[in-house]
């Protein structure tokens, strides 16, 4: 009884909130947001914390009218997801706080924001509640409406309207997808009940209804070629927003396709290899774009894809292994997705939160301008360092466990001995493929780190940046704190997703979960050798301390190789960073220049510009030629949107005609 | 532990002995063998010059590094004896600490806004990049052959039997070899010996760097040397007694060094913007040794 007591609070909670935050004095309303979302975060964490220790949660509302029966379920994959919508929500609204500071004249709009925040939250957590697909549909469109009048906080400027705009259609097609499956699944089974899903899957061929579904969630996850809202949204959005979005929107995505796999039937080894390599696909695309682009939080955005697709490569592991009945890889690859979802909504969170700080202070997105903020801003250089690190797999935190489970799939993967060689060289392949990944991502955030903080400022900016608030950098400590905790202590989360997975998965394939014991203590020996390792790097630094203590230090200027006016433009640049990169792969990323030829006669050549840009392939290439061609079609129509209300009353009366005579005669 | 100790043991002469070739070849008398250690002590009793650019990044890079190498050494077994850590799937680990070292060492480089060091370090990302599948397809493939997913395990049961398993140990050879020019900036990737920026990749990074820390960044390549001539030696090494594999052991470091150092004699410097390609050739070589495992499993069908 406390649960659905809870449940209607989570449900109250936020129509208190939108009707209380705007009478609230100005100042106080940010604070009053994070306090409610804090009171939202309570209500609905404390049911699942219950369904993840064992107690799943059940409330049927019976007999509604449009709906039929609604069941509200939380069990323990939805509480994995609640908890981590919490924890990003909870830290971008206090983020939120300081970063909404300097909009503070727009008090209107400022309201609205925190309103939609609170909305936002609470549609999330419906979405992983509700198991009514009706229902489910709802709350995914208002989930996806206040997270779009969330992004176009801004929406004076053109082009985060057009952003916002992208986003908007993108979503929608993704819903016409979902209904159109929930819709089928009706039509076969009678009912809008997520369990009608696994009835359908029993007695119907699962690739299409598979297909539908992935194309629904996948627009939301951002896999290839579903993704390319990600990198306008991301950078159109106020940062705390962005990485709201990004640790959590698009993993409501992979929670409908864990949701949805877990309930397969048949095809299993068809669908589970070709999202695994739809995945690994997914993954180096979006980290070779966010290799080359310059706007920082577009390069996040591209990560974003590139961390789907590492999610998406251990949920295909665990579809194969539910296909060839092997519970080890099954495990391990949900486990692995399950545990790269909690991590990289944090580590993405932290990096939009101190890409945000940095945005704050300097007022724009371009790395190319900046540099040299490391001794500004070192909190900040620090907080987005170990980001970096964290999001680059890179031990002592968290982003190596996730993956190095992943790895421990693949190999177990190559392994199998009933595989025929074709499966095993799927495997081996996407195991380098992870492998470039992780390369790929160094050489992104190598570049993005140093081009942001290091080296001497490239540009004069307005005002002169400094260290931000301490109420933006508090979340940003906490969620190291964390991070540090899963890379330290990966066995006590490891053995929570096990728990997660022996209650979600059906038992007929889970024979015996004692074989994973093994599996917990090699967590624990990877903590303790992270730990290790830490203390070793801290140790090394020192010895080195203490025995040059007393050494001389000379402060001078940087070598350059013999010149002598070195100027801060003579930098290497982000772009010239991964240049070489680009050029090699220039088919899938490719560069528009935009510049005008020096003509002969030209004998005092004028100032003239030079503009490079990259493009992203599937959009230029593909959905941009596509909707040409459309609009090119459509404009043989457009006599009949003349503009004069004449023709418009005519048309009217032209239908109405057509109705009453097709009444008459009985043509209708 | 045995590992790590005969490691640092073969590191104090590994970089003196490919000198020495060199010279010899090139009809100099040359330097004794232990000159690069005695070089890198001399740094370790200077004092340093920092560029004003820099920033903490800068100080800490160094040892960062240093430590990345010591930890990712303690990963290498000995033959049957395990390194000081073990467990399954301990090669993912020693590629990623590597990984943490490399990753310091290139912001470290663009922490001092030149545009020669940006270079190398970008440079340096991208082939480490390239090489980083040929590593996990190698090791994923003689985790194939012998069912085993840790370093000590899979070398300790690997076993040369058939004709193709003699070809996949030279070709295997061959791999390692060429990952470890490729980490350790050596031809044919890169010339150590330029005397021109322009084409340098390692070097130019640590072009700032002095004393203490330019000491340990240049033991750091030292050690690596012997961590990857003993992953090298560890495929030869099988479960013969201690009392062989120590011989077998330094045989094959100094056997390594000399076929670098010839290497580096008879060799030029690959094209930069040939490098990545070649380098990315060692991942189809790696895929090559897979499809042999494959056959010899008779997984073709």
């Amino acid at each position: 009884m406390t649960d659905s007591l809870l449940l209607s609070l989570a449900l109250l909670l936020p129509i208190a909130g939108m009707i209380s935050i705007p009478l609230l004095p100005h100042p106080f309303r940010a604070k009053a947001n994070f306090v409610f979302v804090l009171l939202i975060a309570a209500a609905t964490s404390i049911p699942a914390v219950k369904a993840l220790t064992g107690n799943a949660v059940d409330i049927v509302i019976s007999k509604t009218l449009v709906f039929g029966n609604i069941s509200l379920h939380i069990d323990s994959l939805s509480s994995w997801f609640i908890l981590i919508i919490n924890l990003t929500c909870i830290n971008g609204a206090f983020y939120g706080i300081g970063y909404m500071k300097k909009y503070d004249q727009q008090r209107a709009n400022l309201s609205m924001h925190w309103i939609l925040f609170l909305l936002f939250q609470s549609s999330m957590l419906w979405v992983c509640i509700i198991q009514n697909g009706l229902f489910f549909l709802i709350a995914w469109e208002i989930m996806s409406i206040s997270s779009l009048l969330l992004v176009i906080f801004e929406h004076h400027r053109h082009e985060i309207l057009k952003a916002g705009m992208n986003y908007m259609v993108q979503m929608h097609i993704g819903v016409a997808f979902l209904s159109v499956a929930f819709i089928w699944v009706y039509s076969s089974e009678g009912s809008f009940d997520f369990s009608a899903i696994g009835n359908f899957f029993s007695h119907n061929q699962n690739v299409w209804l598979f297909l539908l579904f992935f194309a629904g969630f996948g627009i939301k996850a951002g896999f290839i070629p579903l993704h390319s809202w990600l990198p306008h949204a991301h950078p159109a959005a106020p940062s705390h927003i962005s990485g709201v979005m990004s640790g959590v929107i698009v993993k409501m995505g992979i929670y409908g396709i864990i949701r949805i796999a877990l309930m397969l039937k048949s095809d299993l080894i068809l669908i589970g290899e070709s999202l695994l390599i739809l995945s690994i696909l997914t993954g180096i695309y979006g980290i070779l774009n966010a290799a080359v682009h310059r706007d920082f939080k577009k390069m996040l955005a591209y990560c974003t894809i590139e961390n789907i697709g590492i999610i998406g490569a251990g949920i295909g592991l665990a579809i194969i292994g539910m296909g060839m009945n092997n519970s080890f890889l099954l495990v391990i690859g949900l486990s692995g997705a399950l545990l790269h979802t909690l991590n990289h909504s944090l580590f993405k969170s932290l990096l939009f939160f101190s890409s945000g700080s940095v945005y704050q202070q300097t007022h724009t997105r371009d790395m190319e301008k900046l540099g040299g903020l490391v001794h500004k801003m070192p909190q900040t250089a620090a907080l987005f360092l170990i980001g970096s690190l964290a999001i680059g797999g890179l031990p002592p935190f968290n982003g190596f466990v996730s993956e190095f489970i992943l790895y421990t799939g693949f190999l177990h993967g190559i392994k199998i001995p009933m595989l025929s060689g074709l499966h095993s060289t799927l495997m081996i392949l996407s195991f380098a493929g992870l492998a470039i990944i992780g390369g790929l991502s160094l050489l992104t955030f190598t570049k993005s780190f140093g081009t942001i903080f290091l080296g001497s400022p490239r540009r004069q900016l307005h005002h002169n940046p400094s260290e931000v608030s301490l109420v933006m950098r508090l979340p940003q400590f906490f969620i190291v704190a964390v991070m540090l905790s899963i890379g330290i202590f990966p066995q006590l989360y490891f053995s929570a997703v096990l728990h997660l997975i022996t209650s979600v998965v059906p038992s007929v394939q889970l024979p015996d979960v004692s074989i994973f014991q093994t599996t917990i203590t090699l967590m624990a020996e990877i903590g303790i050798y992270s730990f290790m390792f830490l203390c070793l790097l801290i140790l090394v630094f020192l010895i080195r301390n203490i025995l040059v203590r007393n050494r001389t230090v000379i402060i001078n200027t940087t070598w350059g190789c013999g010149y002598i006016a070195p100027h801060s433009k003579m930098q290497y640049t982000g772009k010239s960073f991964s240049k070489t990169l680009g050029k090699l792969l220039g088919f899938i990323v490719t560069e528009k220049k935009k510049y005008t030829e020096l003509k002969a006669e030209e004998i005092f050549p004028q100032a003239r510009k030079h503009s490079t840009h990259y493009t992203d392939f599937f959009e230029d290439n593909i959905f941009n030629k596509v909707i040409n061609r459309l609009i090119h079609g459509m404009g043989y129509f457009r006599f009949i949107q003349n503009g004069r209300i004449q023709m418009y009353v005519l048309y009217g009366v032209f239908f109405i005609m057509l109705i009453f005579l097709g009444t008459l005669f009985g043509f209708i | 532990m045995i590992s790590f100790i005969l490691i640092i043991l073969a590191s104090i002469f590994f970089t003196g002995i490919i000198i020495r070739t060199k010279s010899i070849v090139t009809g100099r008398k040359g330097p004794g063998i232990f000159q690069p250690v005695k070089d890198v002590i001399r740094l370790w009793k200077k004092g340093a010059v920092y560029s004003k650019t820099t920033s903490f990044i800068f100080q800490i890079a160094p040892s960062i590094y240093f430590a990345s190498v010591l930890m990712a050494i303690m990963v290498v077994p000995f033959g049957q004896y395990k390194g000081i850590i073990s467990f399954e799937g301990d090669f993912v680990f020693f590629a990623y600490v590597l990984a943490l070292g490399k990753f310091f060492s290139i912001i470290s480089a663009l922490d001092t806004g030149s545009s020669f060091e940006g270079m190398g370090a970008s440079r340096e990302a991208l082939y480490s990049m390239f090489a980083e599948p040929a590593f996990f397809i190698l090791m994923g493939s003689f985790a194939l052959l012998t069912g085993k997913t840790s370093f000590q395990e899979i070398f300790a049961s690997l076993h040369f039997g058939s004709s193709i398993s003699y070809i996949l140990g030279v070709l295997a050879t061959f791999v390692l070899a060429m990952i470890t020019m490729v980490e350790n900036s050596r031809m044919p990737i890169d010339d150590p010996k330029t005397h021109l920026e322009l084409t340098m990749v390692h070097e130019v990074m640590i072009l700032d760097n002095s004393g203490f820390d330019l000491g340990m960044i240049l033991y750091a390549t030292n050690l690596k040397f012997a961590m990857y001539g003993a992953l090298i030696a560890n495929l030869f090494m099988g479960s013969f007694p201690l009392y062989l594999t120590i011989p077998i052991f330094f045989g094959i470091q100094i056997l390594f060094a000399i076929a670098v150092g010839l290497l580096e004699s008879f060799t030029a410097r690959f094209r930069m913007n040939h490098n990545a390609q070649y380098i990315f050739v060692l991942s189809s070589v790696s895929l090559l040794i897979f499809f042999g495992v494959l056959l010899m499993l008779g997984r073709f069908n």
